[in-house]
């Protein structure tokens, strides 16, 4: 890592609550100058030869900030030729056996040439590539030792660039979108595992840097209101000092005018931030030279300089921060100090409240109506944290895999320039970090080869859509607040209820002690008492009892409630044997017998099952019920389905066969053998026909009304329609106001018939 | 594609959110995939690593997806089922918003592409004895329909982001188990959705020429031929050329349709579909044989009743009828038929038990239908036709 980085970070973060500089973007822009020539100077000695090449790049990147953005671009991927050139350098060994340990050949060699196709290709592109292009992680995991990387990505391209953008859009913007993202966070933490060399831990690196995080994170935040030039990611810190040095250096024209000033006020500056909320300054264009009043701290006006603020006003952020215990809870109290701030500034009361009482209710405030889970928020970010030991730790592969996710995640367009902009420093100086850079390697060649893969499908779509980047910053935006997950991932698939009805009788099987021979039904509302329900013996001489009462003196109410309280009992009990099949086949035929369509149909449904475990000799007969039912309720679909399984044994049955022929002339409209079939119905049959006999006579007598010329005879009719005698036809056809013929009354006359039948 | 690494995979899906190529990433979810073969991906727990490199609605998404190509693998069906469900509440957005976008534009995930699961899951519990016919499948049917209402009711996204895009995909996916468990009554809604829909012309073709099947399918149940004709050729002539089993699935339902509506398929057709038991069947009809078309309907019964197909086939009894009465007509030359011709040709097609009586309700029903022109005369015991064109164009009656 780059003592000089180090020191310049360091400088900058320097020790707070020091004499208020005069002219903080000064200092900056100057250290920033001073640490760039340093770091040029650094790299030069170490690897002389390949800076050569980039040095002469850096150079122009701090004078001439305009051309900056190919150049970041065109370095980059020469850095990227150049590693993949120049395999063996030190402390760079060529990682894919570490990161596909288990890839067979196939998948790993083309890995080598696929990346020497793009490097070579580069030179003469110098778009930038899609983001799925392959592309080292832009934010490493060790940006804090990083030497100041090359000016923020902010400045437009010139406006000969190549690249087509959408007006008031710069695509090579980092996103500025709002940092209340945890996985920033987490990527931040934890993809920082030198953490602990540089910085003496990661907790006391982060309580030490709790104020530079918020500062920075702060102006992440309020990206778009304070420039996008600015707007970094909040896990750039360490980079973003300095790009914000360039950026004001820029656009101050006071390169290193000041003297060295390391106490610069960092309180303050937060606040100047978020003393404005971003809807106030022009977003987007903030950052660009061409506005440069929205320099970061200009914009709002000499009422809000926080030089000028009430030192308790400072305190009171101060401890509003102290609050928080971790980066969402600092998030979101910006958020809710900008607004407070801004209130008070403007109306004056900031000077005049005792800023000492003043509670810190923004945090709470936030959260509960940002979170469903406030808890589990909580937890998340401190996973985060620790995350960074498992960045480290055994899953350090795919630790790094997060990293490079995070730092594309929220906003993909980030991924443009900023974040691949600082990666070719960082390459050059992880090279003396002989693992970590390797794994950051494997990171990279790992996204490149996978990159490519992807590319080849669409990398011309991806090059060439001038709105690319904009659809995907706008999109984007909907994700600025996509969580990790606070606990390992459960699948809760185990919770998921499936058809449990069967667990009801047979799981808890209970025998009944009562020995009462009839029995009252009453719905089931609790478990089933064993001495109120009758085992199957005394159950078989209810039966005889229910079929013996019924035939003296059919009474159906009483034989129904007896018999459900017989079903019922058999059900707690879980009997499902031949004596439930006939106390189901019984109770059918007496509701068939007094037209007791519900207690039919679910006599039915039991019976369908029950015949599975215990065929009965009646099979055929209530196979034959179902298919008569479902032509009353004409049903195509479920005769189809019962016609796939029927067997052949079962067609044969007298009852089966007659409902299929019934069936099959009901279909054609063949009245003539229906009715013929209805009178001939074995067993019950006819109970269910008689549904829907008058709806098919119905149908018949038009179509004969309509056929038949002048007259019909009332005996055809009575024939072909299955009434058993005239008079039952007469009362039939003058029921429907049939009009015979005056002469012949026995004649029925169709033509007015026809009319007046249709006309019902 | 097929034996990349799991953190390959990953980095696939994740790119694909990232870039928002809902199409990609809802291949990646498929099961229609090559990579669901890929034993790399078949993790009894792949959690933790979903959670390592995806956000948080997706990491479970994932995760849930390859437990579930782990659990197909095993032929657990039922669990696969069960993790199926965890991977389709989320595109549909079941808990937020935002994540809901991302599958709204195209994509939708056709996680649930495959009803054969839950078939199999099904199935599978049956055997085992647990359960009833059907009630996995209107447990999916409802969730599917769930997700539904989601899409159905997103009126705040523009066009492009709308979610609406996923009604007909679903609404594919729930006819597909309303025709498995005979619930045809409740496509109604959804063909009222899709009818009043202003998207209904702009949907894939593939989900179009799919709706259009079972709507056509429905109709053809309802006895609504002319439409279901509309439908089933519409899916017809627009299902790719490549999809011959679907083309052949869509045909199985179009032919019989087509002869009710006095459209005979052609000898080459029907080979190149490999859907011969219609030949019979047509050769029958058109002649008028009814003999021939009782002994290739008994043949191919089978085949019919599991097409669902055999009830409609019947009714080109009737059509048998009206031409083989046609051939009576043509050989008598007369438009006063004696009803007692019409029985000798029902009995030369060994019609059992055929009377009289049963010949004059076969031809009553030919004059209500329209396939014949005239009336019956009880007392002459004749058919009386019409000299202007007797038996209309079938085509052109009804």
């Amino acid at each position: 890592m780059s003592p000089v980085g180090c020191r310049s970070y360091d400088a900058a973060a320097g020790p707070e609550g020091q004499t208020v500089s005069e002219n903080p973007e000064w200092e900056k822009a100057r250290q920033a100058l001073a640490s760039i020539s340093k770091t040029q100077s650094a790299t030069k000695t170490a690897q002389a030869n390949r800076t050569t090449a980039q040095a002469g790049q850096f150079q122009p990147a701090v004078t001439e900030s305009t051309a900056i953005q190919q150049q970041q671009q065109q370095q980059y991927y020469q850095q990227w030729y150049q590693q993949n050139q120049q395999q063996p350098y030190p402390g760079y060994t060529y990682p894919y056996n570490y990161y596909y340990p288990m890839a067979p050949g196939p998948v790993c060699p083309p890995s080598l040439p696929v990346m020497d196709d793009q490097s070579s290709s580069y030179p003469s592109q110098p778009q930038p590539p899609p983001p799925a292009a392959p592309q080292p992680p832009p934010q490493s995991p060790t940006s804090s030792e990083q030497p100041p990387p090359p000016p923020p990505p902010a400045i437009p391209p010139p406006p000969n660039s190549q690249y087509p953008l959408p007006p008031g859009q710069n695509s090579y913007n980092p996103m500025p979108y709002p940092n209340n993202d945890p996985n920033q966070m987490r990527g931040y933490n934890q993809g920082r595992p030198s953490y602990g060399q540089s910085y003496q831990t990661p907790n006391s690196y982060q309580q030490q840097q709790n104020n530079n995080q918020h500062q920075q994170q702060g102006q992440g935040q309020y990206g778009p209101g304070a420039g996008r030039g600015e707007a970094n990611k909040n896990k750039n810190h360490q980079q973003q000092l300095p790009q914000q040095q360039q950026l004001w250096h820029r656009m101050k024209q006071a390169p290193g005018a000041g003297a060295m000033k390391f106490n610069i006020p960092k309180r303050p500056y937060v606040m100047t931030n978020q003393s404005f909320p971003p809807g106030e300054q022009p977003t987007g264009l903030a950052a660009t030279p061409s506005s440069p009043a929205a320099a970061p701290a200009a914009p709002g006006g000499a009422q809000t300089r926080p030089q000028d603020w009430p030192q308790a006003m400072k305190e009171y952020v101060q401890r509003c921060f102290t609050a928080c215990e971790n980066e969402e809870d600092k998030d979101r109290t910006e958020k809710g100090l900008k607004e407070v701030l801004q209130k008070r500034l403007q109306d004056g009361s900031a000077y005049t409240i005792d800023w000492d009482r003043e509670p810190l209710p923004e945090l709470k405030a936030k959260q509960s109506r940002w979170e469903a889970v406030p808890t589990q928020r909580t937890l998340e970010s401190s996973v985060g944290r620790g995350g960074a030991t498992r960045g480290r730790g055994g899953g350090a592969r795919l630790g790094h895999y997060r990293n490079v996710f995070s730092q594309r995640s929220p906003s993909s367009s980030s991924s443009g320039s900023s974040s691949r902009s600082p990666s070719p420093s960082h390459s050059r100086h992880r090279d003396r970090n002989g693992q970590r850079h390797r794994r950051r390697n494997m990171d990279d060649a790992n996204s490149t080869v996978l990159g490519k893969k992807r590319k080849g499908g669409n990398a011309g779509l991806d090059f060439h859509d001038p709105h690319r980047e904009a659809k995907k910053q706008s999109r984007a935006a909907r994700f600025h607040n996509t969580k990790m997950r606070s606990e390992p991932l459960v699948l809760s698939i185990n919770n998921l209820e499936l058809p449990k009805e069967d667990l009801s009788w047979d799981d808890c099987p209970i025998v009944g002690t009562c020995q009462e021979i009839t029995k009252i039904y009453l719905r089931l509302t609790c478990a089933p008492d064993p001495a109120t329900v009758r085992p199957v013996s005394v159950l078989r001489k209810s039966l005889l009892a229910v079929k013996a009462h019924w035939k003296t003196r059919q009474d159906y109410p009483y034989a129904c409630e007896q018999m459900k309280s017989i079903r019922q009992d058999l059900t707690v009990q879980g009997v499902r044997t031949e004596f439930t099949v006939e106390v189901y086949e019984c109770h059918a035929r007496i509701a068939l017998e007094k037209g007791d369509h519900a207690e039919f149909n679910q006599c039915q449904m039991q019976l369908k099952a029950l015949y599975k475990d215990n065929p009965s000799e009646n099979i055929g007969e209530f196979t034959a019920y179902r298919l008569l039912y479902y032509i009353f309720t004409k049903n195509s679909g479920d005769i189809t389905t019962e016609l796939v399984y029927l067997t052949a044994a079962l067609r044969a049955d007298e009852c089966v066969s007659h409902a299929l022929s019934l069936r099959a002339a009901w279909a054609l409209g063949n009245f003539h053998r229906f009715f013929q079939l209805y009178r001939r119905a074995p067993r019950m049959a006819s109970y269910l026909i008689d549904k829907f006999v008058e709806r098919e006579r119905m149908i018949a007598l038009r179509a004969l009304f309509k056929t038949f010329r002048p007259d019909l005879p009332v005996e055809y009719v009575q024939s072909s329609l299955g009434f058993l005698c005239l008079d039952s036809c007469m009362a039939f056809l003058t029921g429907l106001g049939v009009t015979f013929f005056p002469s012949d009354p026995s004649k029925i006359d169709c033509k007015t018939s026809s009319a007046s039948l249709a006309a019902s | 594609m097929a034996h990349i690494t799991i953190n390959q995979y990953l980095q696939q899906v994740y790119e694909a959110i990232d870039n928002h190529e809902g199409s990609f990433c809802a291949e990646l979810l498929s099961f229609k995939h090559p990579h669901v073969a890929n034993p790399r991906l078949q993790l009894a727990s792949p959690e933790e690593k979903c959670q390592q490199v995806l956000e948080v609605p997706y990491d479970e998404m994932v995760a849930a997806h390859l437990r579930c190509t782990y659990a197909v693998s095993n032929h657990d069906f039922v669990e696969a089922y069960k993790c199926q469900t965890l991977v389709v509440q989320y595109p549909f957005g079941i808990s937020g918003d935002y994540f809901g976008y991302i599958f709204s534009s195209l994509p939708i995930p056709e996680g649930f592409d495959d009803c054969r699961m839950i078939f199999q899951a099904e199935q599978q519990l049956l055997r085992k004895g647990k359960g009833k016919l059907g009630d996995m499948l209107e447990k999916a049917a409802e969730q599917l329909m769930g997700c539904f209402r989601v899409c159905a009711s997103d009126n705040r996204a523009g066009i492009d982001d709308s979610k609406k895009w996923g009604m007909l995909f679903l609404i594919n996916q729930l006819f597909k188990i309303y025709f498995k468990i005979n619930k045809l009554h409740l496509c109604k809604p959804l063909i009222r959705a899709i009818d009043s829909s202003n998207l209904k012309d702009d949907y894939s073709m593939a989900q179009r020429v799919t709706y259009k099947y079972y709507v056509g399918r429905k109709a053809m149940f309802d006895s609504d031929y002319k439409p279901a004709e509309e439908y089933l050729s519409f899916s017809f002539q627009h299902c790719h050329r490549s999809s011959q089993r679907n083309k052949r699935m869509i045909l199985i339902y179009l032919l019989p349709v087509k002869m009710l509506l006095g459209h005979m398929p052609n000898h080459q057709l029907l080979r190149k579909y490999d859907l011969m038991q219609f030949a019979d069947v047509t050769k029958a009809v058109s002649e008028g044989n009814l003999l021939l078309l009782n002994e290739a309907l008994a043949k191919h019964e089978t085949f019919f009743i599991r097409c669902g197909i055999f009830l409609i086939l019947e009714k080109l009894k009737i059509i048998t009828y009206r031409n083989l009465f046609k051939k009576v007509y043509q050989l008598l030359k007369t438009h006063q038929l004696p009803l007692d011709a019409f029985l000798v040709a029902l009995k030369m097609m060994q019609v059992e038990e055929v009377d009289i009586d049963e010949v004059q309700c076969i031809l009553a029903n030919l004059i209500c239908e329209g396939h014949i022109k005239g009336y019956i005369s009880h007392q002459h015991q004749k058919l009386v036709v019409s000299k202007a064109n007797p038996f209309p164009l079938l085509s052109s009656s009804s």
